[in-house]
């Protein structure tokens, strides 16, 4: 059986592990059919590569295009300044940096009482509602799984129909 | 040794290393030294800017490579009607061909422009697979993360391509004759 034309690519391109080289090779020996395959294939190679632009000619303006990058970004020294840097944040992270920052905002004005006037210099849409007596803690309600008990867990996932077994590791139940 | 992509040196080795490879892969998406140009160059400013650390200076050529290349297509993509418009200029019978004049250089820009087309005939998946193969002298693996696809797949795909066109330039043939 000849070999299959996938694997002669791979050959030619040098990509064909042993056993299988071995194989190939020994087998283009006494076919010739494969051989002339193999022929085709790398006469194919040698059209594609005329191809090719030269070396010269692609980097014609290779330095002005550095010269230009390098006054762009490293001229006076420069660093990255914070705000360019990438900051990698998880989304439910996001949420929770953006909420605290809420919270504390607020929150300034609930713990330490609010001053009008100044307020008003600061945000004024705002300093009509900011008077102390106007901003109330409000309670966070259960969120956490934390806030639940172990029944009111079971409980809760037996009411969708899940089948729930539970132990403790490495105590074995009594028979 | 690690790759910054903001630190002096290491941008300026990355650049040397890579730049006639990056153009090279380009210019074979656009066929204009010009734009090519300023693709490449966009991409490095890319690399500047995402401020990115690499393992080895292998990673930091994939995703060049991969930037530039998306730019390449994104570019072809958006001015489809120009380019055309460009390729019927070019196809006008021009001043370029002498008919008594059938010198080597002729025959072989002749042979160059078949080849072109047929390349640029291929379905986007396999003519990246095979230009990378051709004009980027990386293997199989290291096609497959510029591509993000299987070492298996580029495998696959470059067999495919050499298949069409082999069909597509032996029609040529038949045709001519």
């Amino acid at each position: 059986m000849c070999i299959d034309l996938q694997m002669l690519s791979a050959y030619m391109d040098g990509e064909l592990k042993e056993p299988y080289r071995t194989q190939v090779e020994e087998h283009l020996e006494h076919c010739a059919a494969c051989r002339n395959l193999l022929e085709g294939m790398r006469a194919l190679d040698k059209k594609l590569e005329k191809d090719t632009f030269s070396p010269d000619e692609l980097n014609r303006n290779k330095d002005a295009i550095f010269k230009k990058l390098d006054s762009k970004f490293f001229s006076e020294g420069r660093k990255v300044s914070f705000f360019r840097r990438k900051i990698q944040m998880s989304v439910p992270a996001a949420i929770t940096a953006a909420a605290a920052a809420v919270f504390i905002f607020v929150g300034g004005f609930a713990l330490f009482g609010s001053n009008t006037k100044e307020t008003n210099d600061i945000l004024p849409s705002f300093a009509v509602n900011a008077e102390s007596e106007n901003v109330r803690l409000v309670s966070q309600g259960k969120t956490s799984l934390e806030d639940y008990t172990l029944e009111e867990i079971l409980q809760y996932l037996d009411s969708k129909g899940y089948q729930v077994d539970i132990s403790i590791k490495g105590l074995q139940p009594l028979e | 040794m690690e790759v910054k992509s903001t630190n002096r040196d290491d941008f300026r080795k990355v650049y040397d290393a890579n730049y006639t490879l990056l153009m090279q892969v380009v210019m074979h998406i656009v066929y204009n030294q010009e734009i090519a140009e300023d693709l490449v160059q966009e991409a490095f400013e890319r690399f500047y800017v995402k401020n990115i650390s690499f393992p080895t200076m292998d990673e930091a050529k994939y995703w060049l490579l991969r930037v530039s290349k998306n730019l390449a297509l994104n570019h072809i993509r958006r001015n489809k009607r120009e380019i055309q418009l460009v390729e019927k200029v070019k196809k006008l019978p021009g001043e370029t061909v002498n008919f008594f004049d059938s010198s080597k250089a002729v025959i072989e820009e002749e042979e160059r422009r078949n080849v072109r087309e047929a390349v640029n005939s291929l379905p986007e998946n396999l003519r990246s697979v095979i230009q990378l193969k051709e004009y980027s002298g990386l293997d199989y693996k290291a096609i497959g993360k510029v591509l993000g696809i299987s070492e298996t797949n580029v495998k696959v795909r470059v067999h495919r391509a050499r298949k069409k066109l082999e069909e597509i330039l032996a029609a040529e043939d038949r045709d001519v004759y």
